[in-house]
Order: C-alpha cells, then structure tokens, then sequence
C-alpha cells in the first residue's frame, strides 16, 4: 500500500495558500483586465491621414463644429466629410504627402476609412446634441483635444462615469456659448453657476435606464 | 357545450370542451420548456454547447472591437449621418397602390409607414406593406440574370441578356410582333399602361395578358353590366350608416382595406348615442364577420340567392312608396320573395330602406357577377351613389378577365401560336388555373423570358430569369384603388442589380431608357401647362401627385343593366360541400411567402402561424368524424389535396375554407413547403368557389403551430377562467350602453384597492396608450409593425409550437356564444406598463424597472433570465429569448434592423417599451429647441400603423391629450385592474348595434348586480 511521505505536509499551508488566494488573484486580474481604464483610456489609433487637432483646433483654433457640424443638432457629432477637409486644402498644402489620402477620396469619392476612437457599446445610446446644446462642453468627454497631435480616449466613457454626472450635472455644466472652448476653466463658483444654469434650463438629467438603453 | 351562457367568451374549441390536452397546458407551470424536457436535447449535450460558448465568450471579450467610421466623401444636402429621414413611396399588390412613407438609416430604409397624405393609407398600413422591407433585404431573392438551356442552370450577366435581346426582339419587330406574348402582374402604373401601348404600337401581333389568381374580375365584370362600361367601386364607410357585406372582407382582402378600416372606425365610438350598423352574410369567418353587428354563416354558393332575396324584400317592404327607382323594379320583375319567415334579410331591407344615401350593399371577389350588379342596382335605388359609393372608371379599359385571359393564352401556346414568352412578375406556373396545365405549357414556348424577385417555380421553367428590382429600389408610378397617383421612388440603389418591369418593357422597345425618365415622360403629360420641375419635385416629396388624380366617376344616368340573368340566381347553389379559397393576408397568392415576419404572424381569425388548413365547420368535422389536427383530403375535379384540419367555430355549414399561398416549392429557405398547396382544386371558372368538393377524413395528423392557446390570461385558475373572459373583454350592446353609459365601470366588483408600497411620482410625463376595442379590427398589422421597429425576432415554426413566439403584441381573438355562429371580438394586448408592476417586484436582479416616467424599462444587460418575470407578469406580455434568435447569416439581413433598438441575446426578458426610442427621440429634438413636446407628436409603432387609428398614446399629466380625454372617457376600463396594477394601457370597451333593442347584447357578464356596500368598480 502507498502511504503519501511526511515531508508533504509542508507543502499542505502552501496549498491552502494556492486555493484561497489563487481564485482572488485569477478575481482581481479579470478586474484589472475588464476596467474601462486599462482597456480603453489611452486607446490612441493611428489614423490614415495623420490629422493633428493640436494644430487644427489648438494653433489655429478652428472651432469644433466648423467640421463636427452636426454636433448641436443630431446624435452624431459627424465625422467631416472629405470635401469639409478640401475646403481649406483644396489651396493649402496640396503638395504633401500626408495629405494623398484625402486628395484621392477628393477624386475618386470613395470615403477615408478613420479609426473610431470614442466607441460606446451598441446597446447604449448617446446623444451628442442633447448635451452640447445644454451646456456639457466637448472637453468635459473628449479631454483637451486642441492638445493631442493624435486623438487618444481621455476619460473612462463607462456607465459609472457617465452617471456621476447625470447625477450631479453642476459639477459640468458651462454656459451653452463656451461648449467649444476647449481652454475654457470653471470659475470658482461652478457649482453654483451650474445649479444657475440647470434652474434655468430646466436641466434635470435623468438617471433612468431607459435614457440611454433602448 | 350545452350549458354555455350566452355572454360566455372561449378562445378556442380545446378550451370551450375543456380538453384534457388544454388542462395539461394550463397545468404545467413551463409550457415553455416541455419541449426542452422531453426533447433530443441532453442534458450533456447542454453542458457542452455552454462550456463551448463560455470559453468563447471570454476570448472575445478581452479584445476592443477595432471600428471604422467611413464618412461621405461628400455629403449630400439635407443629410445628417445617424439622422432618419422618411421618402414618400407607394405599394402596388395586385393591381392597387397604397401611399407609403418609408424611413430610412443612412441609406438603409428599415421601416415603412402609412402616408397621411395618400387617400389609401392616411397615415395606416397593412401587415403585407409593413412586412416589404424583410422582403427587399431577403437573401433569398434572385441576384443573378440565370439562363436555364436543357435543365441547366447558368448564371449570367445583364450583358448577356441585353444582347440577346437587342436581336431577338428586333427580329420579332420585323415580323410585326407575330409569336409575341406579354403575362404581366395587374399593375396600376399609368407609366406601365403607356409602355404597353408602345408595345402593342411596335408589335401590332402581340398578345398582352394580365393575369391574378386573386381577382376582382367578377365585381368588374357585374359592374360593367349595370354602367355600361368597365367600372369600380369606391367606397367611402365613414358614410354609411347600415352595411350589408355579402361574402365582402372589407377589412381584410380588399385592396382597399386600410381605408375602409379607418372610415369605418369613425361611427363605432357610440359618440352622442349614435353609431352605424354592420350586417355580415358570409360562409368563412373573416374580419368582417367579426366587426359585424349581426353576422350570418352562409354558404358562398347560397349567398346569390340571399342577394335576389334582399333585393325582392327592399321591393316588398318599398311598396307603395316608390322610393326605390324603377331600375331594381324592373329587373327583378317577376321574382317573388318566396320565404314568408321575417329573418334577418327582412331586417337588412327595412334598415337600408331607413337610410336612403347613407346605406352600402357590397359583395365580395368570390360572389358572381350578377351579384354584383345587384348590389350596385340596390345602392343606385337607395341613392347612394356619391355617398357611400362611388362608381369610377376602372383604369384598366376594356381588358378581358384574368381567367379568361390567362386560358385564351394557354389555348394559344398549346396552338403553338407563341414563340416568345415574356412574363412581367407573377408566377403563373404556381398559381394559374389548375386545368391549364400551365407548367408544362412554359415549356413548349420557344422563348421564355421571366422577371421576378425571386427564382420562383415560374422562373425555373423559362429559358430566361431576370432579377427584378424591389419597389424600395425602383422608380415607378401607382394609382390607389379610388384611383390617387402616387410615385414610386427608390430608397436604395438595387441590391442585387435588378430591373423594373418599366426598364424591362423599354428594354423590349429596344431603349435604354431608366426608370426616373419613364416616369417623368408620363408624368410630363399630365403636368402639361405647368412648371415641370416644381410640381415634379412637389410629388416626389408627397408622394401623389397635386391634387389626386381620382377616378373620375361613371355616367349612372343610363344605369340600368343589361344582359343580367339575375332570376338564376335563386338557383345558384349546387349543394354538396364547397371549398371556398379565402387569401389570408399574409402571403397574399404566395408572393410573400418567403417573409418569415407574415409567416410567423399568427393567422386573424385561426391565430395559425406556418401554415394553412382546411378551415371545417363544427358540424361537418363532427360528421367526418375530424378534429383540428387531423387531416382531410379534399377532391374536385379529379384532383386531390390533404390538408390539415382547423375547426372553425362559426363558418357555415358545408363549406371548407383553405388559403392560397402555401405549399410553395421555390420561394425560399423560408417559404419552401410551408403549408398545402391547393391549387390543384383551383381551376377555370373555379378558383374562388369550388363546388361538388368530396371531402373525407385522411390519414395521419399534422400539429398545427396555432398560438390561439399560448399565453392565456388566467388570473384565478382555469376554473375561474370562463366567467373571466367576460371581464376580460367588455362590450355591450349602444341600447344598454344608452341606459348605463358606466357599463364597462361596473363589470369587476371587488373591496377598496390598498397601496401597499410607495406611489411613485411622476412630475414629468406620464406616458399612455389606450385601446379602442370597437374600433380595432383585428388585422394583426401592429404585431408586424411592431416587429419592424422593434428588431422582433422570427423564431421558426417548431418554437411556435413551443410557445415561444416573441412579439411584442399580440391580438387574441375570443368567441362568444354557440360554436356553430359565434360573434368574434379582436383584443390587441401589449405591455400594460403597470404602475404598480408585478413584474418588478419579483426582478432578482433588477433588471425591469420603473423609470420615472412611469415606464416599465426592461434592462437586457442586467437580465439573467430567471422568468420570474413572465410568471408573474398577469397579462403575459414578456418574451423570452430561448435561443439567439437573431443571428443573421449574411450582412444583408442585418441591413432590416433598427439601429436605434438594441438586438437582444439569447438568455434575456423582452417586451414591449412603449417605444421607448421614438419617445426619446422627441424628447430631445424638442429639448434642443427648447420647446414642450405636442400631443401626437410621439406615436408608437402600433398606433402609427393602426389602420382603424384604435391606438392612441400621449401623456396623461397633460390634460389635453387625446390619450387623457380616452382614459376619462366611460367606455374606458383596465384590464384586471381589480389586481391593483394600475395599467397605463386601458381599454375602450367595444360597443355593438344589433338593433335588436334592449338586453345586454353583449353586456357584460356574471358580475354585474347591485354595488356591493363599500365596494367599488375596476
């Protein structure tokens, strides 16, 4: 008969140490692994035409909706078409090499296919317009974009994030005419002003699951 | 079944003889899951399947799904991505267009509508047109121009064709069209009926036929005997005040249904003590027979006589009087009444003597035509031409009959007359008459050509198959019953390549012309005078062109019939049993029958899904010794068909009704041996009315997938379910309702209602929906809408039989009083979005919810699929995705979702969310502009598509709204409200006519006595 040796019993607080604190460590990993923070904040794609907001919406401050146009009035902010970008470049910079894929969907009308950055989940609804034209500002979402050569995802876009602030708009909102100004800093009063702005508006966001789940 | 109560409600037979099998369904707590149970599925078999989808699960999940945004290299005017926009369009089905507004995704239309605009919709639809986009997205239609040589088939190219035909049909010109024969579909494209000309101008020796196996030709052919010249009828039921439908669905078959739903629904309110009456003779049951005030089981073939029987008592009960012009005078001359019992023909004649102009006799397809002619002689002497009829001119000119024309064709191949063969649509080797052989007669044409949408029995018999392009792809032209012009315009450029018949029919002529030109030639014409451009672009947006375009009406001055033999009529009936073939409105002649949304639609009267049957009166079933389920073989003219057996409680004696449409071989994956075919029985001079049927039992049995059981609402046991029904569904006769106007307040007595948890409070909205029950009709249209707008899956015929059809509404139908001739009532039943929510307090994991607008939010991501729900749900209104049914094969059937409605998984609750989206919608279109949101601003898919307008939704907290003033109003009641529920949804309890005075007609059931102390009324 086989009788296990003595000396395994050393290995006995080892195991035990293995069945408690492996399922908490396989736990805390799946965690990790799952947070928005660690899959999506960060995320920076490279896109095919090499656009740099820093220099479009920073240096020469172009205003957001002059090619998100359909921000204040639709779901989608809307990507521009080629035909926004050839406004300007249509004399500007038509030497350069970046620029070949906008120049051939110009000519051929075949669309740039961009990297989508800013992805919510499929069963979530997100209005750009009901926020814009309340006074959330594009930087309250999207971070300082008039600062990033490449677009990267600035804040977590999870539903916990989104609902510290349905439940507390004041915290966000900004007068309806300073939405676009990405440099735009809170006064000291915010939360005040917020509360003003939200009295007055009407703004009373709701919390309900049926806001934003269909 | 003797000791029933007159006032007495049953769903079904099974459940009116309290069948064992019925007893077994109510007792199992999981009808669902029998099948799961004593099924092929093991229980390792499921071990596996979910460790295999858990282990894939989690490799996915880890991943971010990389997605691209591809923009418009361009943008169009007027465009915004993501942004809806509806384009007016219209639909033709047989040879009559409703006006449609179909909205569309970036391109993508995914839902169609009704055009306010359009006189044959205004703003309703029918399940078929809702159903239209499943269609142009069907990966089953035809995407290549196939040649077939020899029983091979061989794809090829629209070059291929268009060089062959460059040839081959200039050769024909030359020899002056000689060999030539056109089979179209009916169509009422004034564009189609220039190019046919064109075509007979270019080959004078041509033959153009028009062929449907669903005609109307009979009512044509009657009306022509009385006017004189080819005539229609319109007809206009917001002005009639007694109708007599003889064999007539005029909600349910006629082209003409979403018009009549709506004009009838405006008198059955019992608004002011008044409301119109409906009297039904008819052999099966249709919708019809179920809204009528008094119906009458009769046979097809003995309704003629009943017709000159009518006719003589309006002449009879006149005398003397002379208020009947001489015309009806003078061509019954001569034919006494000969039953001296006072019945209900009787009754029929004296209320439409009472209401000279505001009366309508109308026939349906399947009566001849001298009944026809008789009912229009009848409406002529009552004088309501111009009132609740209107006699126009039929568009089609002098054609001949589609049974006449359709022989005349065949007689000529079989002479070897025709040498090429162009079929426009259609699919005659399905669905011509039976005696014509017509299969095999394709053949023997040297040259066939067909165009369809899809590779239908039709096209595998012709050299030739063409895709043909869907209406949402093509532009076209379309005139409404009444005779409204509509434009046909693309929403989408064609998927598969296809061509319309126009750009065929130009192909022909040896053009190029497109389809948007053809139009616009015709067009040209009328808009001769005016600005082109402005009124083009006026009709494109409308939809119809400025100012309609009606028919105009025929010269009734010389109205007096000719040539009628309208005294043998009396012996019209053959006796024996009759198969009459009765179109289901679903697959319609079988063209829709590859929609699994129509298929799945529960049928409106048998509530049958997936299949057709033999619909058997309860009298013969018993003298054959049948069943439902069973199976009869049916034999005429030396053919026989073994269908399926449904017993229908009220169809008359000695007739059998069956559908057309099923048993398709080549409509798709999904209609392919769906049901019987029961062409066979069909044949010249026979096809709607087949008399001197055998019938006999056959053997085995065939399970019907019949949801008229699923779901019962059964609120104390089945015990208590019988005198239920009655609280269920309210209705009383406008006599009673005259006298306790409170009736439907007074039918559940029960202690005072205690609030046991917190009322919710709802500062902002209050969203409800109400439901006229005396106006719906029953014709199921809401269940496909709902279906469209709200990504309902299609779940096959085996889970139906499980119970686990997924819509969202429902519409259960229940008889009242003896099997033999019941009276049928429609109740369309969705979520009731309770503000006291059973279904939320059961929720583990909170997964339904109260959102503060008093909406019963379901949350998918939460689900974990306990059912607890659905258990306790009283009104059976939550579905429960078994399997993941949405799970498209190909991108194309992904191109028919919603994109603002989430597609549910396999494992969670669903149910109906009052749209939840198009309320959303709104609320932030009118936040943006800083606005307050209108009464009938938002609509719901079931009440945009309601053709009777019987749903109505809006805001309670808004005094004003139309839902508000509904729910105030004292035919209003709440479905087991005495539960303490308060549903939002409440019903308007159906009012009748019978006229037979007094009584409760209807009234309501046992409950009804004096208050008890202290007790009040749900």
């Amino acid at each position: 008969m086989f009788v296990f040796p003595k000396w395994l019993n050393l290995l006995r607080p080892g195991l035990a140490l293995g069945m408690v604190g492996g399922p908490i460590y396989a736990l805390a990993l799946a965690y990790y692994a799952l947070w928005p923070r660690t899959t999506t904040v960060g995320y920076q794609p490279e896109q095919p035409v090499p656009y740099s907001h820093a220099l479009h919406a920073g240096e020469m401050g172009i205003d957001c909706r002059y090619c998100h146009n359909t921000v204040d009035r639709t779901a989608a902010a809307g990507v521009p078409p080629t035909d926004t970008c050839m406004n300007c470049h249509e004399l500007v910079r038509r030497e350069s090499e970046k620029l070949i894929p906008v120049f051939e969907s110009h000519a051929t009308g075949m669309p740039v296919p961009w990297q989508r950055v800013h992805d919510l989940p499929d069963f979530a609804y997100f209005d750009h317009s009901a926020h814009v034209t309340r006074g959330i500002g594009c930087g309250s979402c999207h971070g300082r974009v008039d600062k990033m050569v490449t677009v990267h995802h600035e804040e977590l876009l999870s539903m916990g994030w989104c609902l510290r602030c349905h439940r507390h708009p004041e915290q966000h909102l900004r007068p309806v005419d300073t939405v676009t100004q990405l440099d735009w800093v809170p006064p000291e009063d915010q939360l005040q002003m917020g509360k003003r702005i939200a009295e007055n508006q009407g703004i009373a966001p709701s919390s309900d699951c049926s806001t934003c789940h269909r | 079944m003797s000791s029933l109560k007159g006032n007495d409600f049953w769903r079904s037979l099974e459940e009116l003889e309290d069948t064992p099998a019925f007893r077994e369904m109510l007792r199992d707590r999981f009808p669902h899951f029998v099948a799961l149970a004593n099924g092929p599925a093991s229980r390792r078999g499921f071990l596996k399947l979910m460790g295999a989808s858990l282990a894939f699960g989690g490799l996915v999940g880890c991943r971010r799904p990389q997605e691209r945004i591809v923009p418009h290299a361009s943008r169009p005017d007027g465009r915004d991505p993501g942004v809806p926009v509806q384009y007016a369009t219209s639909m033709d089905v047989g040879g009559a267009a409703i006006g449609l507004l179909v909205t569309s995704f970036d391109g993508r239309p995914v839902k169609v509508e009704g055009n306010p605009g359009h006189p044959a919709s205004a703003g309703g639809t029918n399940a078929v047109a809702q159903a239209s986009v499943l269609e142009l997205y069907d990966p089953d239609r035809s995407q290549a121009v196939v040649r077939n040589e020899r029983g091979t088939r061989m794809v090829q190219d629209w070059a291929a064709f268009d060089g062959f035909a460059k040839s081959h049909f200039e050769g024909l010109r030359t020899a002056g069209g000689e060999g030539l024969a056109v089979l179209a579909e009916a169509s009422s494209s004034p564009s189609r009926k220039a190019l046919q000309h064109r075509v007979a101008e270019a080959f004078p020796g041509s033959r153009w036929i028009e062929y449907e196996s669903l005609s109307r030709d009979s009512e044509r052919a009657g009306l022509r005997s009385v006017f004189g010249t080819p005539t229609r009828a319109a007809l206009d039921l917001s002005r009639a005040q007694v109708v007599v439908s003889l064999d007539a669905d005029l909600f349910g078959d006629h082209p003409d249904q979403v018009r009549h739903a709506r004009d009838f629904a405006a008198h059955r309110t019992g608004e002011g003590g008044e409301m119109s009456r409906l009297y039904c003779v008819e052999s099966a049951f249709s919708l019809t027979g179920a809204m009528a005030d008094k119906r009458v089981p009769m046979r097809s073939g003995a309704i003629p006589a009943a017709a000159l029987g009518l006719a003589a008592r309006l002449l009879r009960a006149d005398a003397g009087r002379g208020t009947l012009a001489p015309i009806l005078a003078t061509q019954l001359a001569g034919t006494a009444v000969t039953d001296g019992d006072r019945g209900p023909l009787d009754r029929m004649a004296e209320d439409l003597l009472a209401h000279p102009h505001d009366a309508l006799v109308v026939a349906g397809p399947r009566q001849p035509a001298a009944v026809h002619a008789l009912c229009a002689l009848i409406n002529l002497a009552l004088g309501n031409e111009g009132h609740t009829v209107r006699h126009v001119v039929d568009p089609d000119g002098e054609r001949v009959s589609h049974g006449a024309a359709i022989a005349e064709l065949a007689g000529a191949i079989g002479e070897g007359q025709v040498s090429t063969l162009v079929v426009l649509g259609g699919n005659p080797a399905y669905d011509a008459p039976a005696d014509l052989g017509f299969g095999a007669l394709l053949e023997a044409v040297e040259t066939t050509i067909h165009l369809g949408l899809y590779e239908n029995e039709t096209a595998g018999k012709c050299g030739w198959h063409l895709p043909r392009a869907h209406y949402l792809e093509s532009w076209g032209d379309a005139r409404g019953w009444g005779g409204t012009r509509g434009v046909v315009q693309p929403l989408i450029a064609p998927l598969y390549g296809g061509r319309s018949d126009l750009e065929l029919l130009a192909t022909l002529l040896g053009e190029s012309t497109g389809g948007q030109e053809i139009v616009r030639e015709t067009l040209r014409a009328d808009f001769a005078g005016v600005d082109f451009e402005s009124h083009w672009r006026r009709t494109l947006h409308d939809g119809v062109v400025p100012h309609g375009g009606e028919f105009p009406p025929v010269d009734s001055a010389g109205a007096g019939g000719t040539g009628l033999d309208l005294a043998s009529l009396a012996g019209a009936d053959g006796g024996g049993t009759e198969v009459v073939v009765v179109p289901d409105g679903k697959v319609h002649d079988g063209r829709f029958a590859n929609l699994g949304w129509l298929q799945e639609l529960p049928g409106a009267m048998t509530k049958i899904t997936w299949d057709n049957a033999a619909l058997v009166p309860p009298a013969d079933a018993e003298a054959l010794g049948l069943t439902t389920n069973d199976r009869i073989a049916l034999t005429a003219a030396g053919a026989t068909v073994e269908l399926p057996v449904y017993v229908m409680p009220g169809q008359a004696p000695g007739t059998i009704a069956v559908a057309p449409g099923y048993g398709r071989g080549s409509a798709g994956h999904v209609g392919d041996g769906v049901g019987v075919d029961v062409g066979p029985l069909r044949t010249t001079g026979a096809m709607d009315v087949i008399p001197g049927v055998a019938a006999a039992a056959a053997a085995g049995t065939h399970d019907l997938a019949c949801t008229q059981d699923h779901y019962p609402i059964d609120p104390i046991g089945e015990s208590g379910m019988e005198r239920r029904l009655d609280e269920i569904y309210r209705s009383a006769d406008i006599e009673h309702y005259r006298h306790h106007p409170d009736f439907a307040q007074h039918v559940v007595h029960h202690p005072p209602l205690e609030q046991m948890f917190k009322d919710h409070e709802y500062d902002g909205h209050r969203w409800a929906m109400s439901v006229d029950l005396g106006k719906c009709v029953g014709c199921g249209t809401c269940v496909v809408a709902c279906q469209a707008e709200n990504n309902v899956p299609v779940v096959g015929r085996q889970e139906v039989e499980n119970g686990r059809e997924m819509h969202w509404i429902r519409v259960d139908r229940y008889f009242r009083g003896e099997p033999d001739a019941p009276r049928a009532v429609m109740m369309p039943v969705t979520c009731h979005q309770c503000e006291n929510a059973p279904c939320e307090q059961v929720c583990p994991v909170a997964a339904t919810v109260h959102d503060r607008e008093g909406l019963n939010v379901m949350v998918y991501n939460r689900c974990v699929g306990t059912r607890y729900c659905a258990n306790n749900c009283p009104y059976k209104v939550r579905r429960f995705n078994f399997f993941k049914f949405q799970d498209p094969d190909s991108d194309v059937e992904k191109m028919v979702f919603n994109p603002d409605v989430t597609v549910r998984s396999r494992g969670v609750m669903e149910k109906c969310s009052f749209c939840v989206q198009r309320i959303n919608r709104v609320k932030i279109e009118a936040g943006n502009d800083g606005r307050l949101i209108e009464d009938g601003e938002i609509v719901p898919a079931c009440a945009q598509a309601c053709p009777a307008g019987a749903v109505v939704f809006g805001d309670l907290n808004d005094p004003e709204s139309e839902v508000a003033r509904l729910h105030a109003q004292d035919r209003s009641y709440a479905l087991l409200g005495e539960m303490n529920n308060r549903p939002r949804l409440r019903y308007l309890a159906r009012l009748t006519n019978s006229g037979e005075g007094g009584g409760h007609g209807g009234g309501p059931g046992g409950g009804h006595g004096e208050p008890e102390e202290g007790g009040h009324h749900g």
